[in-house]
């Protein structure tokens, strides 16, 4: 009998212990994947093929890995959480940073893993007038096809911007602690091109 | 492995083959035995760590040294606080931080050093109000974390440096 309560004590020791690892390991690298644009094949409708496309981009676009770095003031934020970024810093004049504090002070060319540092050459924040902290689906989409605020771009220019830009991609290599984006790079710029051919149209607010 | 070559208070140091996730922190004081330079949080966030990194043009700012490698130093040249004292003399603003008791523990004192440091030489390239002054010292001195609170402190030192020789540091008639 003893035996038998030791093994049930045992067994459930084990599986919390196992739920509280998958559940950390879950939140520090799941990636969810995305639908690939052919999953929209059956939408027959065009603009809402396009909405529903984008609307599965939007997985990414909205992600912490993304929207950290588009925040809606002046400074950064950080983590899953998207907590405000310690040490305080600013964008200044060109998004690099103040100039006694510039972004590639701390941000190398590369993820520098024993200080969760993480880095790429070019380092910086999105402009002002691109940021999607706090935004909607629908209302980043409208955005995306507004040069104003989207960089001076066409929306065919996103399909690289977003597909293979290296800045964009360190969003699915985020190093360890940060979950990366949705799915993949490759994905994320199919699902652009898709719905750049669909006519780029946004879902309803 | 990087082959680190690097200019240290002066002093060229390398090339030494270095592991490319060596932080610039251990390098200083596990490689060079410069000890003065602090590990403090180890995420950049209280700048204990802080050097002075030096640009070609004359200009400097301060790196923290914790949470980036050795080898993103390489062809830099870096002052620590081992650098200030010229020949056994201490450098005026290290004799203002002991004049106004400006530290307990000290464990932030060279990152702050540093930092001041850094303000120092950019007012004499660009010099500021006397009306802007508090709030200059207060912004560059900010991010650097002191558990002892010298803050006050270390801004009054600072300031009675400046203030000594305001031709050199405040823009003139202001």
């Amino acid at each position: 009998m003893k035996s038998k309560l030791r093994f049930q004590l045992m067994f459930s020791v084990v599986v919390v212990a196992t739920s509280m690892l998958a559940g950390y390991a879950v939140s520090e690298t799941a990636s969810p994947s995305l639908a690939s644009p052919d999953s929209f094949a059956s939408i027959s409708d065009t603009n809402a093929r396009s909405a529903a496309i984008f609307t599965e981009l939007g997985k990414v676009l909205t992600h912490p890995r993304c929207t950290n770095c588009h925040p809606a003031g002046d400074r950064p934020r950080q983590g899953d959480e998207s907590r405000l970024h310690q040490p305080p810093i600013a964008r200044g004049t060109d998004g690099h940073g103040l100039p006694a504090m510039r972004c590639s002070i701390c941000h190398g060319n590369a993820n520098f893993e024993p200080g969760h540092m993480p880095g790429h050459p070019e380092w910086h924040l999105a402009p002002r007038e691109m940021a999607w902290e706090g935004r909607t689906i629908a209302e980043i989409c409208e955005q995306l096809r507004d040069p104003a605020r989207n960089g001076g771009r066409k929306v065919e220019d996103l399909i690289h911007h977003i597909g293979e830009d290296t800045l964009v991609g360190w969003a699915w290599a985020p190093g360890a602690g940060r979950s990366p984006a949705p799915g993949t790079q490759k994905q994320a710029g199919a699902l652009v091109e898709a719905w750049v051919k669909t006519g780029a149209a946004c879902p309803a607010k | 492995m990087t082959r680190l070559s690097i200019t240290i208070n002066g002093q060229p140091h390398g090339p030494t083959d270095v592991r490319d996730d060596l932080s610039m922190n251990d390098f200083l004081r596990e490689y060079i035995g410069m000890t003065g330079t602090k590990f403090g949080c180890g995420a950049a966030q209280c700048l204990s760590c802080a050097v002075i990194v030096d640009n070609a043009d004359g200009t400097s700012y301060t790196s923290p040294t914790c949470v980036t490698s050795a080898a993103s130093f390489d062809g830099k040249a870096i002052r620590t606080v081992e650098g200030h004292a010229k020949n056994g003399e201490l450098s005026v603003l290290q004799k203002a931080f002991i004049a106004h008791f400006a530290f307990q523990c000290g464990y932030c004192t060279a990152g702050f050093l540093n930092e001041g440091q850094v303000l120092l030489e950019r007012l004499a390239n660009t010099p500021v109000k006397r009306a802007e002054l508090e709030q200059t010292i207060a912004d560059a001195l900010d991010g650097h974390l002191c558990r002892c609170t010298g803050y006050v402190k270390y801004h009054e030192a600072v300031r009675d440096v400046i203030l000594a020789d305001s031709k050199r540091y405040l823009v003139a008639n202001q």
